[in-house]
Formats: C-alpha cells, sequence, structure tokens
C-alpha cells in the first residue's frame, strides 16, 4: 500500500497540463519531509536538475518557492540547495529568480556565518560577475542586501562589487542598484556609507536615464533616516535641491511623493531652513501632475516643519487654492483645513479663510466636497466664533446639486456640532443646517442624518430632541412631501424614542405615530408598526399600551400584504 | 563585414512650410545667412561677422521654450522657427557646410539635444468613454511637435548629408547619447517615432565604429520592456531598423546574434503588448530563419513555451507564426516538440473561440504541415485521431464540423490502418481535452489519493507538518498566486 513518494511525484509531473505539474511541486514538501535528507540529495536534486533545462517557467516558479520549504525540513543541510537556486536566480524570466532569491535568504537563514562567508559571498559575487547575463547582476544586487549585514570579513568584497555595479553600462543593473541602495545602506557601517555609498548615490542621481534618478529618490530617504543632520546637510541635501531641479518632471514627481518622509527623515533643522524653500518650487512645478502630487505630500509636510515657519505655506496655498487644475485644488483644501490647525487662529482668519470659501463654490465638486469637509476642520480649528462665517456658505453647500457635496457638509456639520458641544451656538448657527437632512433629495444624505442623531441626541439631550428637532419631523410628516421623506422622519422619531423617558414618549411621540399608522400608504404603515413597537418597550401605561397593540390589531386586516407581515411579527413577540 | 542595411526607408513627409513671418520681418538686422554666404568670395574664409551670425542662430535655438503654452514667447518661437529653416537651408550647399556647419558640429549637437532630449510629456487623453477593448481612435498629440518637428527635419538631414564625415560625426554618437536617444522611443508621438527611426537608421548606417554599441542599445532597451516596463511604444520602430540591421548579418551568423535571438526576439513574444508590434517581430524573425534555419525550432520551442492565455487575439497571431516558421524547420530536427506542438493545434482547434480553432484547422491545408504529420505518423495519428473524430461529431459550428470531416477524410486517406488503429486506442492521451470537468477530475483521483496517503504519512513522520496549499483547483484556473481569486471559473 504505500507508495514511493517519489515515484509518484514523477508521475505527477508526467502530467500534460502545466498548472497539475505546479500542483505538483508545491507538494513537493510532502515528498522531502518522506524522503529525508540523504534521498533529497541523492534523488530529489538531480531531478530537480533535470527539470530546470526543459520545464515551463510557472513550473520553475513554484521550484524556486519550494526549495525554500525544502530548506526549512532539512535545515542543517539546506546548503545543498543552493547550486539549484543559484543556477535559477540567473534565470531570464523575472518572477522566477525574484523567488530564487526569497528561497536563498531563507536557506541562508539556517547557515552558520562562516557558511555565509564561504559559501554565500563568494556565490553573490559570482553572479555579480557574470558578464553574458544581467539577470545574474540583478539577482546579486538584491542578494547583497539582506547577507551584507552577515558577510562577517567579506564585507569589504561586497562593498566594492556592489559600487561596481553602479557604474554598470546595462540599464537594468543600474536601476537595481538604485533601488537597493537604501537598504543596503541600512546595514552598514555609517562611515562606509558616507565613504562608499554617497559617491555613487550622487552618479546615480545624474544617470542619463530618468527611470534610475527616479528610483534614487526612495533610496535617497533611507539613507537620509541614517545619518546625522550635519551629515545629511552635506551630502543628501545638495542631492534634493539637484533633484527638485530635474529636467524630467518623473523625477520631480517621484521626489514630491516622498517629501513628507524625507522632511521626517531629515529632521526639523533642514526641513526648516532649506526644504520649505525647495517643495515651494515643486507646488509651483510646470508639470500639473507634480503639483498634485506635491500637494498632497503638503499635508503631510506641515508637521515636520517648525510651526512659526508655516507662513512661508500659506502664500503658495493662496497659490495653490486658485490653481487651473482642479486635483490640485482638491488637496488644497485638505492642506488648509490641516495647517489651520497649527497656525495661529487670527493668521489663518486673516490669510486663509476666504480661500476656503471661495472653494465652497468651485466649479468641481470634489473641490466643494473637500472645501466643506475642511470647512469644518477650519471652523473647529478657529473656535465657535467662526462658525458664524461658515455657516451660511455650509448651508448653501446644502443646496448643492451634487449629493456627495451635500453628504460631505452634513457630515462636517455634524462633526462640528459634536465637537463645540455648545447648545447655543449649535440652537443658533448649527441646527438649522442639520434638519436639512431630513428634507434631502438623496437619500445617501437622508440616512447620514439618521445614523448620527443618537450621538447628537446623546450631546445636545433631549430637550432638544423632543423640542425643536421634533417639531421639524412633525413638520415633515405633516406636509405632503413624498413618503420617502415621511419614513425617514418616522425613523428619525424611532431613534428619539431611544433616548426619551416613557412618559414623554407616550404623550409626545405616540400620538404622531397612531395618525401615521392610517397613512394612506402603505409604507408608512408599516414603518409605523415598527416604531410603535420601540414605543411599546418604553411605555409603562398598560392603557397607551392597549391602544397600541389595538392599532396594530386592526392592520392584520390590511389589504396590503407587507403592512398585515410587519403586523403579525409585531404581534408575535 | 557585410553590415549594410539594404532597405532604404522613404524621407518622413513634407516638411513644415516656411513661416510667412520670416519675409515680414526684413527691417530685423539679422539677415539670412545664405545670402550673406552668397555673397562670400572665398568659401574656404567665412568672414567672422557671418560666422558669428550663424553661431549666434544656433544659440538661438538651443534656448528652451514653454511649447505647451502657445501664448508664450511667441516671438521668440516665431524667430526660432526662422532660425531653423535658415540652418536647415545652408545644408543644401555642400560648400557651407564644409566650412561653416562641420567646424561647428560641437554645437550643433550640443543645440539637437537641448531640443529633443526632454522629458516626455504626459498626453492627456481626452475622456475615455470607449467601450472597453475598443480601440481609441483619437491620436495623443503633443502639443510642442511644431516645434519640435523642424529640429528632427534638420538632424535627418544633417545625417543624410554627406559633407559631415564618420570621424566627425562619431565623436558626438557617445553610448549616452545613444541611451537618451533611444529613450525618446517611447514617445507616444507617431510621427516623432517616425523621424527618430529614420535618423537611428541612418546613424547606423552611417557610423559602422558605432555599430555594435547602437546594437548593445537597443538590447537593453529590448529587455528593458520585457522584464521590467511590458510597455514601449517605440519597439515597432525599433524593430524596423532592427530588420534591415538583421538583413545586413554575414552568414554564418556570428555567436552574438544567436544570443540576441535567444535572448530578445523569442522572449518578446511573451510580453503582453506584443500584438502592437508583431508585425514586425515576425519580419525579424523570418529574417533571422532565412540567415540561419537552424533557428526556427528553438523559435517553435518558445512559441509553445509562451503560448497566450486568455488571450484569443493573440492566439491567432501566433498560430499565424507558428505554421510561417514550421515551413523553415528541418522536419527531423522536430521530433522534441512534436507532443507539445500537436497538443498546442488540438487545444485550439477544440478550444471555445472560433476563430482560433479555424486558424488551427488552416495548418492542415498546408502542405508542409501535413509532411510533417505523416513523417511523426506514429506520434501524430494517436494524438490527433481520437479528438478529431469525437469533435468532428460534436462541434457546436457547422463550417467547423465541416471542415472537422474533411480532416477527418485526409487522416484517413493519409494512412486507413493508422486511423483505425488510433481511433481504437483504448487510451487516448489527448481526449481529456475535450472532456468535461467531471471526467477530468474522476481521471485525477487516483493520483490525488496517493497524495493523500503521502500527506498522511508526513504527518504522522512531522506532526508539525502543513499540508501543501497547491494554487490550482477545480474552481481556481488562474491560481491563488496571482492574485485573483476566480471562483466561478472552472478548468476545461
Amino acid at each position: 500500500m504505500s507508495e514511493n513518494p517519489f515515484e509518484v511525484l514523477k508521475e505527477d509531473m508526467e502530467n500534460e497540463e502545466v498548472y497539475l505539474k505546479v500542483n505538483a511541486m508545491h507538494r513537493v514538501k510532502v515528498v522531502a519531509t518522506l524522503l529525508g535528507s540523504d534521498k533529497i540529495k541523492s534523488q530529489l536534486i538531480p531531478y530537480f536538475e533535470t527539470l530546470l533545462k526543459k520545464e515551463d517557467d510557472e513550473v520553475l516558479f513554484a521550484l524556486a518557492e519550494e526549495l525554500g520549504n525544502i530548506a526549512q525540513i532539512i535545515p542543517n543541510q539546506s546548503s545543498c540547495l543552493l547550486s539549484l537556486l543559484e543556477q535559477l536566480a540567473g534565470f531570464d524570466e523575472t518572477v522566477v529568480r525574484e523567488q530564487a532569491v526569497k528561497s536563498i535568504a531563507i536557506v541562508c537563514g539556517f547557515l552558520g556565518d562562516n557558511d555565509i562567508a564561504n559559501t554565500i559571498v563568494p556565490m553573490i559575487i559570482r553572479l555579480a560577475s557574470n558578464d553574458t547575463n544581467f539577470t545574474c547582476r540583478v539577482s546579486a544586487v538584491c542578494l547583497m542586501c539582506p547577507l551584507y549585514a552577515r558577510a562577517g570579513n567579506q564585507k569589504e568584497k561586497i562593498r566594492q562589487k556592489f559600487t561596481e555595479l553602479c557604474s554598470e553600462e546595462t540599464p537594468m543593473v543600474r536601476r537595481a542598484v538604485a533601488t537597493k541602495i537604501g537598504e543596503i545602506a541600512q546595514f552598514m557601517d555609517k562611515i562606509h556609507v558616507i565613504q562608499d555609498l554617497i559617491p555613487v548615490l550622487k552618479q546615480l542621481c545624474q544617470d542619463e536615464q530618468d527611470q534610475v534618478r527616479l528610483l534614487c529618490m526612495e533610496s535617497l530617504m533611507n539613507i537620509a533616516k541614517i545619518l546625522n543632520s550635519s551629515e545629511n546637510k552635506t551630502n543628501i541635501l545638495p542631492l534634493i535641491i539637484q533633484s527638485a531641479e530635474d529636467k524630467s518632471w518623473r523625477v520631480r514627481l517621484a521626489l514630491s511623493k516622498i517629501f513628507a518622509d524625507l522632511a521626517e527623515a531629515v529632521g526639523k533643522e533642514i526641513a526648516d531652513s532649506s526644504l520649505i524653500q525647495i517643495f515651494s518650487n515643486l507646488l509651483k512645478d510646470t508639470e500639473c501632475d507634480v503639483r498634485v502630487i506635491a500637494v498632497r505630500s503638503l499635508a503631510r509636510f506641515i508637521k515636520f516643519v517648525s510651526p512659526e515657519k508655516l507662513n512661508l505655506i500659506v502664500p503658495l496655498l493662496q497659490l495653490l487654492s486658485k490653481d487651473p487644475f482642479s486635483q490640485v485644488k482638491q488637496y488644497a483644501c485638505e492642506v488648509i483645513g490641516q495647517i489651520a490647525t497649527l497656525l495661529p487662529k487670527e493668521y489663518s482668519q486673516s490669510k486663509l479663510q476666504q480661500y476656503l470659501i471661495d472653494l465652497m463654490a468651485d466649479d468641481n465638486q470634489d473641490v466643494r466636497r473637500n472645501a466643506a469637509k475642511s470647512a469644518g476642520q477650519f471652523a473647529a480649528a478657529i473656535g465657535p466664533e467662526a462658525l458664524n462665517q461658515f455657516v451660511p456658505f455650509l448651508k448653501k453647500c446644502m443646496d448643492d446639486p451634487k449629493w456627495r457635496v451635500r453628504k460631505e457638509t452634513m457630515q462636517t456639520i455634524i462633526q462640528l456640532a459634536l465637537t463645540v458641544k455648545n447648545p447655543d451656538v449649535f440652537n443658533k448657527q448649527l441646527e438649522s443646517v442639520f434638519v436639512m437632512f431630513l428634507k434631502d433629495r438623496a437619500a445617501e444624505v437622508r440616512s447620514m442624518g439618521l445614523i448620527q442623531l443618537p450621538a447628537l441626541i446623546a450631546t445636545y439631550k433631549q430637550d432638544w430632541a423632543i423640542g425643536n428637532f421634533l417639531s421639524k419631523c412633525i413638520e415633515t410628516l405633516s406636509k405632503d412631501v413624498g413618503s420617502l421623506y415621511r419614513i425617514n422622519a418616522l425613523y428619525a422619531i424611532q431613534q428619539i424614542s431611544f433616548a426619551v423617558d416613557g412618559p414623554i414618549a407616550q404623550d409626545k411621540l405616540w400620538p404622531i405615530v397612531q395618525k401615521c399608522l392610517k397613512d394612506p400608504v402603505p409604507n408608512i404603515r408599516f414603518v409605523s408598526i415598527k416604531v410603535a413597537k420601540s414605543l411599546q418597550k418604553k411605555i409603562d401605561n398598560q392603557q397607551t399600551l392597549n391602544q397600541i397593540k389595538q392599532s396594530i390589531n386592526e392592520l392584520l386586516e390590511d389589504p396590503d400584504r407587507d403592512v398585515k407581515f410587519y403586523a403579525q411579527e409585531a404581534l408575535q413577540n | 563585414m557585410n553590415n549594410k542595411p539594404t532597405s532604404s526607408k522613404q524621407a518622413p513627409a513634407a516638411r513644415q512650410q516656411p513661416q510667412p513671418a520670416a519675409t515680414s520681418n526684413q527691417q530685423r538686422p539679422a539677415q539670412p545667412i545664405i545670402q550673406n554666404m552668397a555673397r562670400v568670395t572665398d568659401p574656404k574664409h567665412v568672414p567672422k561677422e557671418i560666422r558669428d551670425q550663424f553661431l549666434k542662430k544656433i544659440h538661438f535655438c538651443s534656448q528652451p521654450y514653454d511649447f505647451n503654452d502657445d501664448t508664450k514667447n511667441v516671438k521668440e518661437k516665431q524667430e526660432r522657427s526662422q532660425y531653423l529653416q535658415e540652418l536647415f537651408d545652408l545644408l543644401k550647399e555642400p560648400n557651407f557646410v564644409v566650412n561653416l556647419v562641420v567646424p561647428h558640429l560641437d554645437l550643433i549637437i550640443e543645440m539637437i539635444e537641448k531640443n529633443i532630449f526632454r522629458p516626455l510629456p504626459i498626453l492627456k487623453k481626452t475622456a475615455t468613454n470607449g467601450e472597453i477593448g475598443m480601440e481609441d481612435d483619437d491620436q495623443l498629440i503633443d502639443p510642442a511637435w511644431t516645434h519640435l518637428q523642424p529640429v528632427y527635419e534638420y538632424f535627418l538631414q544633417l545625417i543624410v548629408n554627406e559633407q559631415p564625415d564618420v570621424k566627425s560625426l562619431k565623436i558626438f554618437i557617445t553610448h549616452s547619447f545613444i541611451q537618451e536617444f533611444l529613450e525618446l522611443f517611447d514617445s507616444e508621438e507617431p510621427r516623432e517615432r517616425e523621424y527618430l527611426k529614420n535618423i537611428l537608421h541612418r546613424l547606423y548606417a552611417k557610423l559602422v565604429p558605432r555599430r555594435k554599441m547602437i546594437r548593445k542599445a537597443i538590447n537593453d532597451c529590448f529587455y528593458t520592456l520585457i522584464h521590467e516596463t511590458y510597455k514601449f511604444n517605440g519597439a515597432a520602430e525599433l524593430l524596423d531598423i532592427l530588420a534591415s540591421i538583421i538583413s545586413g548579418f554575414a552568414v554564418p551568423l556570428r555567436e552574438e546574434h544567436v544570443i540576441f535571438f535567444k535572448t530578445v526576439i523569442i522572449p518578446l513574444h511573451k510580453v503582453q503588448t506584443c500584438q502592437f508590434y508583431h508585425e514586425q517581430l515576425l519580419r525579424c524573425s523570418m529574417l533571422f530563419l532565412s540567415k540561419d534555419p537552424t533557428l526556427a525550432t528553438f523559435l517553435v520551442e518558445g512559441l509553445l513555451r509562451y503560448w497566450p492565455f486568455a488571450n484569443s487575439a493573440k492566439e491567432v497571431m501566433f498560430l499565424n507564426e507558428l505554421l510561417e516558421v514550421l515551413e523553415v524547420c528541418e522536419i527531423s530536427k522536430l521530433e522534441p516538440l512534436i507532443p507539445k506542438l500537436f497538443k498546442r493545434l488540438i487545444k485550439c482547434i477544440a478550444g471555445p473561440h472560433l476563430q482560433v480553432a479555424d486558424r488551427a484547422m488552416c495548418f492542415f491545408e498546408n502542405d508542409y504541415f501535413l509532411t510533417i504529420l505523416k513523417s511523426y505518423k506514429p506520434f501524430t495519428f494517436p494524438l490527433l485521431v481520437p479528438v478529431i473524430a469525437q469533435i468532428a461529431d460534436t462541434h457546436w459550428h457547422k463550417v467547423l464540423q465541416e471542415s472537422l470531416n474533411a480532416l477527418k477524410t485526409i487522416l484517413k486517406e493519409i494512412d486507413y490502418q493508422a486511423f483505425d488503429k488510433a481511433l481504437n486506442n483504448k487510451d487516448p492521451k489527448y481526449l481529456y481535452i475535450i472532456q468535461d470537468a467531471k471526467n477530468q477530475k474522476k481521471d485525477r483521483q487516483k493520483i490525488e489519493e496517493k497524495w493523500k496517503n503521502l500527506t498522511k504519512q508526513a504527518i504522522q513522520k512531522n506532526p508539525n507538518f502543513k499540508e501543501p496549499i497547491v494554487p490550482y483547483s477545480d474552481t481556481h484556473i488562474v491560481g491563488e498566486h496571482n492574485g485573483l481569486n476566480n471562483g466561478n471559473i472552472t478548468i476545461l
């Protein structure tokens, strides 16, 4: 009964379909576990050798992955897998060699430092010196990063080879180096970073291919992280300045993307003294895509500079908020909202408020939406006294033809109401805007108001809920404005009922619902049943409870099927 | 070495008309150089003021302007076009070229570099409201093109011109020049690519000492396309140039060229944007095969290896190429590929796409292919006959059913006995291709059972053993490795 595992593997690998072979390959660890290390060496590995020549890339990709798994089965003898992996690391197909590199790293995890120095480093050097296949050299670059730290006295050799590869003629290798130079720096002693890596980084930042320069940006940031302020000033800052003036917009865009992280990496001092100036130019870039990315980074960037330097950014924001490209304005809105939390109140009020108000009336709906959102942040930062200046415009936004804008505005109003927590301000300013959700055309907006209602009732108490707000609900219910609005108002009443005492529910709410149970529209009738049901839970008075039951009972004979269903359901429990 | 490109490309479309503004600008002191030059009696000694004037104009044309905004620097741009026209006119007179242009080639090349070596713009597409899969007919137009075109035209004429000799030109055509030049091929502007192609073509023809370097740079370009970016707008143009380079290769091919065929030409087939340059690629492939027919089997192998998945248009392209390549193959060399080849054809014929099936059926109208089929009768008949016989009865499309029946007759005619024998074969190897998924599952049962047992044993041996997860299952045709979860597709 017992099968020979190796034979089963071979049998399944005979299959015609590639996907079945891939499956079989992924079961190799079953075979490896059963065979044990000796047979892995004597049978399995020679068999894999034969596969390298004839199999499809998909199968080899699976093989590269499984070799990593086999290494875990025979951790002490996993170096026997290296020869196969080395071959796979030089393969043409990108995914195969990347997977091989990953598996080599796994194998190295099981090796002692001696083995790394004596086996792995020579392998890396071998790959790095392969002149015919650039793929080998790319794999070598990828391997250097994780293994440099463990290379012992061979570090020098790796450094030398790495810097050598930076001056490669083959662009693919230079691109690999540009991507990895920031990573390998993390493992190096600082002195070597400055002596060996910075010169090649400089060279790569001036590469004739914009692709290479572009990939340097991320590495630039990673290296900046490990240097101190003065080292950054002499080594990294010139490269940032140079890249910000790069003739290729792709490079400038890549730089804009990481600018906030870069500011964090180089520290406040350099950010204050130099980066603001450089970044200002990127924000004014001629290419609109660069501006879009730059202004997106700006929101985070302002956190990494000193507050007193922020006034340098304000004129730029004024400029950006008038940008011809609407995406720029859209993100500028966000920054205005955020920067207001950092700037002195009067300053933001005098310099930015009007710009934000103008943006709330922009032609583009995304801009208006973001502006409405930022208006909340802005007003909250300034304090209640700024509210009366924004409310008229927020009210206008609630009349916006686009529901997304209205939804965002509603959200803003609710957020504001929840942050100020001041009944006076709320009653005077915000409530009138908030209740607009009852009459909104879009279900999204209506349900937004409904969802947030409990939080508002919790903040402004039942006096408000059964006072002003209830009267608005009644107004909606009594006016013939279409059943959807009335249903919404009914649900609002249900929300009120959760928050109020029994007597109030009985005196104030039940009469309204009672009337609605007789509404000509069936949907209103069954929603009323649901609301009546939640009233039941609040009310103690037996007489009223009987009244409720009675009213629902009457609906058992309703001509509408759904109403009947809900009435039955309500009476059952 | 006979490396001369043979095909001569026609010069690009007519140049821009001279600007009418040029004539109304007479009050300007700067008179056209050509008139001044015409007055010079001894062309060997060009007076200083003319030379200065010439240099000033070159310098002027090297200035960058924002060509995307027509309202900016209108006057300067107009002046620039006029100067470029003048510089262009100078090339018509060999005398002027020798005495004025060639001595200042450095500045001229610099002027050209400053103009054309720019980061390629992102051309914004107007709202893409077309259906998916519809080709966008709107050409993307670079607004700077009208200002770049005269520079390209000038460059082209400069290279075409007999006067600047190889020695003086060679200095400027460095590796980094070529690399930057090749990057421009990614331009979205087809007219720009056409110029680039023509210029590079001439450069290659003219600068014999730079040929190897240019070929290497083109190789790198293709490597990037194959291994990293998967998209390059100028691939077709570069292949066009290659086609003429290849036809200049001496026979027998050098090792270097064979490697190029194997590491660039064949893998180019697998790139997902292959359809944009397949026509040119096919031409290059066939040129290679005409130089060395033994390469054909490698190409057949490559095609079978990189066969497209879920892309029927590309499959049709591959089928066309495959048939063409097979005709070059020496039949005796094909033996190791026969099972894969015929399996692929059966899959195409039995597949769900009618055009693919139809294309695959065309193979059987080709005499050379039929010879291959006959030569490997012991292999091909057992593969083909059972499948063909079955789908000839069951195929859903009438026309294809007819041609399948015709094929059945052909096969019978070739060898009636072999046909009968294959038909009665108890265990036809490829019949599973046309089976439904359920039956296939049944066939797999035995070996799946074995795996299950082995897994159990492995768990016994090592309690921590985790059962392997296989990427492909009945419900995952694309495999989980691709990050797609196509739970509703079954393998057929």
